[in-house]
């Protein structure tokens, strides 16, 4: 059947559906998603157990200044990291984002989606942020020259400039038990060293074969790389020898006996790993150790807050810094505290001085406290003598585990300067996984593959 | 649908023609006498129409794959103003010459290959006889056909997250063979957890979500066989194995055709479900071709490697048009 049509309403036909497609089209311009007044600021994090925290300190901000913040979060890691891709290129990114410290803020701004910052992080702003981390987000000579090859991710950055100033800090590494998982297996202090801790877990592991373990994210795969091995190495061979297990020399890597000594050692976990540990992300495994499927979770300082969002108090815990071997090259080895997470500028912000007044405002000494208790993690401000009492027991035995001279502090932010430039940790910890937990390959075996990785990385910058 | 130009209809509305006038009592026109439209403006109004549809498939469709094949010759991360061309590194860099690259995408090539195998084979012999026990069915085949179909249907990510938790160490699977005295089946690292059995899993994660509309095809060809071939075979003697093997088999092959195109496909250029349920893990153990190409993308952190990505995503192109030829002519149909 045959309708008939008018020409008016063909041609508005016509006209509705182009205007529908290039509807669809403008669609995927889009336009900055900050918009509103010039009193409002939009702030993305990737932090959940910063959420709550931000918007009490938002709320402040506004009577002090009649400015608004709307704190948006977006977990986990990966989906934050493609939303911030996603939106830079459709220009829909907020004014300020919450970034991974050393490493996304220079990449991110490289890629032109942060401005630089470098000629307002200083004075009062500059001196409130604790020392040691005062250079995180600064574009200093060696990120600089690390940056060089066309192949790094951040490369285009130029020294002196600062893409990120420090909102958080802490370090990996840092081993939770549960307090009575411990006591009925009759410990009730922490492992001293790397042999009390490999008896303390197979202590929990007789009282309970499935609940006793120890539970780690392996299924992010630099994990047991980053938060096991490499401090465990540290400590067993002290820096030179453990920097040496990434560089060129045969006699040194990881198939030298120093690189078999401290896979044998890691090795040693086998037994203990809960159930699946291989399989869970970082938040899962937390998850785990919170529902009291593991008497041990290997995490970082930012963990605390994440098992208390999952239902464990402070108190239910006993939180110490992955124990070094005894007999080791650095018996006592100090976690060097980093800048965890950083606040970015983006390029795009229409408000960027409020929006560096915002940042600036987060850095104050009585913001940081309030942060530090209602987020259960550590500020970059410095917070002077009160610390232990703002941060509570828990935080504060953990911020004691930073604690240490240049000689014995593992300091987990050296990168590139003694691997292969581009060196990819999730390689080396697929290799690790088929060691422990998976008995996919010996000692001898993964050694062997650590050590045609890292050549291959050598080979490549070439 | 025809692309044939219509002969023009004398006095049909709207078909234009040599003559501007249409007789006042042609059917359609209601008597009216209205002048005919002019050719050409006819032509511009079926224009104006396919205008937008055609505009959008330049733009997401031509621009798109020209963009991403241009891409496969350069080194860019997405962001930095400039490409910088590499010419044909990136595809000799990913097939055998980066040390840190080809031996990644031979492992994933390897466990491609695995399921390219596996998933189209497992769907086929799950698919077909379950078409052939439903096609007999007489009484709620609708219903049960409903119920086969539910996997296709329910198919997404929070489908593959439950998987994901019925397939742990404390999961449905281990709880039910332990329930029914099988616990030395069970996995105590999980299904996904072991190596050994994580890429079977994974396997047979993929097939149970291939089955529905494989069953749906191969249902839909056997309603289609003339009942008197079948009748002329059980005249000759011909038992429901022989028939089934011997008369159908040979007469659904072109569905089996589709059915191996569309799985070999999904099997080499998939990877949603592995993402998700692995991240091609434990280890390295389930990485895939497609889930390479889509960290290569996206899950370096920005790092310059979208041009490597472009490449490996047409190598992957290549070998499916490759495969889909031989495939198509294997099972093309010879009754």
């Amino acid at each position: 059947m045959r309708i008939p049509f008018t020409r008016n309403v063909r041609l508005a036909a016509v006209a509705a559906a182009t205007a529908l497609s290039l509807t669809g089209l403008s669609a995927c311009g889009g336009s900055s998603g900050s918009g509103g007044d010039a009193k409002s600021l939009e702030m993305w994090t990737f932090k959940q157990s910063h959420v709550g925290a931000l918007r009490d300190a938002a709320a402040e901000f506004k009577k002090q200044t009649g400015i608004t913040v709307k704190v948006e979060a977006y977990t986990p890691d990966d989906a934050y990291t493609t939303k911030v891709q996603s939106a830079a290129k459709t220009g829909d990114l907020p004014d300020v984002l919450e970034v991974h410290s050393d490493g996304e803020d220079r990449t991110l701004g490289a890629a032109g989606i942060l401005s630089d910052l470098s000629g307002d992080f200083k004075g009062d702003w500059a001196g409130r942020i604790q020392q040691s981390v005062q250079q995180s987000g600064l574009v200093t000579a060696q990120r600089f020259k690390d940056s060089q090859p066309t192949t790094a991710k951040d490369h285009g950055i130029k020294e002196g400039q600062r893409f990120s100033v420090p909102l958080t800090v802490g370090t990996f590494g840092i081993v939770y038990a549960n307090k009575k998982m411990l006591a009925e297996a009759g410990i009730n202090k922490a492992p001293a060293d790397w042999e009390e801790f490999l008896a303390a877990l197979k202590a929990t592991k007789a009282k309970n074969g499935t609940t006793g373990g120890l539970a780690l994210g392996l299924k992010v795969q630099s994990t047991g790389l980053n938060w096991v091995l490499q401090p465990l190495a540290f400590s067993q061979l002290g820096q030179s020898a453990y920097e040496s297990l990434f560089g060129k020399d045969k006699n040194a890597d990881f198939a030298s006996p120093n690189g078999l000594k401290v896979l044998g050692m890691y090795n040693a976990l086998t037994p203990y790993w809960m159930p699946g540990a291989q399989t869970l992300t970082i938040d899962q495994a937390d998850q785990a150790f919170a529902q009291g499927k593991a008497a041990f979770d290997v995490g970082g300082t930012f963990t605390l807050a994440f098992l208390q969002q999952n239902g464990m108090k402070p108190d239910d815990v006993l939180a110490f810094g992955l124990p070094s071997p005894k007999d080791g090259a650095i018996p006592h080895r100090a976690l060097g505290p980093l800048a965890l997470t950083g606040l970015s500028l983006t390029a795009t912000s229409e408000k960027p001085d409020n929006a560096k007044k915002w940042m600036e405002f987060l850095s104050q000494q009585k913001v940081a406290a309030q942060f530090a208790k209602a987020a259960s993690d550590v500020p970059a401000t410095e917070l002077g003598a009160d610390a232990a009492t703002v941060l509570g027991p828990t935080l504060s035995a953990l911020v004691d585990s930073f604690k240490g001279t240049p000689r014995t502090t593992y300091d987990p932010s050296r990168g590139n300067e003694f691997r292969a430039p581009g060196y990819e940790q999730d390689d080396a910890g697929a290799i690790l996984a088929d060691l422990t937990p998976l008995r996919q390959q010996s000692v001898e075996a993964t050694a062997k593959k650590l050590r045609e990785l890292n050549a291959s990385y050598w080979a490549a910058a070439q | 649908m025809t692309t044939a130009p219509r002969k023009t209809v004398p006095g049909a509305v709207g078909t234009g023609g040599d003559s501007h006038r249409t007789p006042a009592a042609a059917p359609g026109t209601g008597g009216t006498g209205k002048p005919r439209r002019p050719r050409s403006y006819e032509a511009l109004t079926g224009y104006l129409f396919v205008g937008p549809a055609v505009i959008l498939f330049c733009v997401m469709g031509l621009y798109t794959v020209g963009y991403g094949f241009a891409l496969s010759f350069a080194t860019w991360n997405g962001f930095t103003p400039n490409w910088t061309w590499v010419g044909l590194d990136n595809y000799a860099d990913l097939l055998w010459r980066s040390p840190v690259y080809a031996p990644r995408v031979r492992h994933a090539a390897l466990n491609t290959l695995w399921v390219m195998i596996a998933s189209p084979a497992l769907t086929v012999a799950v698919s077909f006889p379950l078409a052939v026990l439903l096609n007999r069915v007489r009484r709620l085949q609708s219903v049960l056909r409903s119920v086969y179909f539910l996997p296709y249907v329910t198919s997404g990510v929070a489908v593959f997250f439950a998987w994901q938790y019925i397939l742990q160490p404390d999961g449905a699977i281990n709880y039910l063979l332990d329930s029914v005295g099988l616990g030395s089946l069970s996995q105590p690292q999980g299904w996904l957890g072991n190596p050994s059995t994580a890429m079977p899993t994974m396997i047979a994660v993929t097939v149970w979500g291939h089955v529905p509309v494989a069953m749906l095809l191969y249902l839909t060809g056997l309603q289609g066989i003339d009942r008197s071939v079948l009748e002329a075979a059980e005249l000759d003697g011909a038992g429901w194995w022989r028939t089934n093997a011997s008369v159908i088999w040979p007469l659904v092959r072109p569905i089996t055709a589709i059915v191996m195109l569309l799985n070999l496909r999904e099997s080499l250029q998939g990877f949603q479900t592995f993402l998700v349920m692995t991240n091609g893990g434990p280890g390295d153990h389930t990485n895939v071709l497609g889930l390479e190409a889509y960290r290569l993308a996206f899950l370096k952190n920005l790092a310059p490697t979208l041009g490597l990505a472009s490449a490996l995503g047409w190598i992957l192109f290549a070998a499916a048009l490759v495969l889909a030829l031989i495939n198509l002519r294997a099972l093309r149909s010879k009754t």
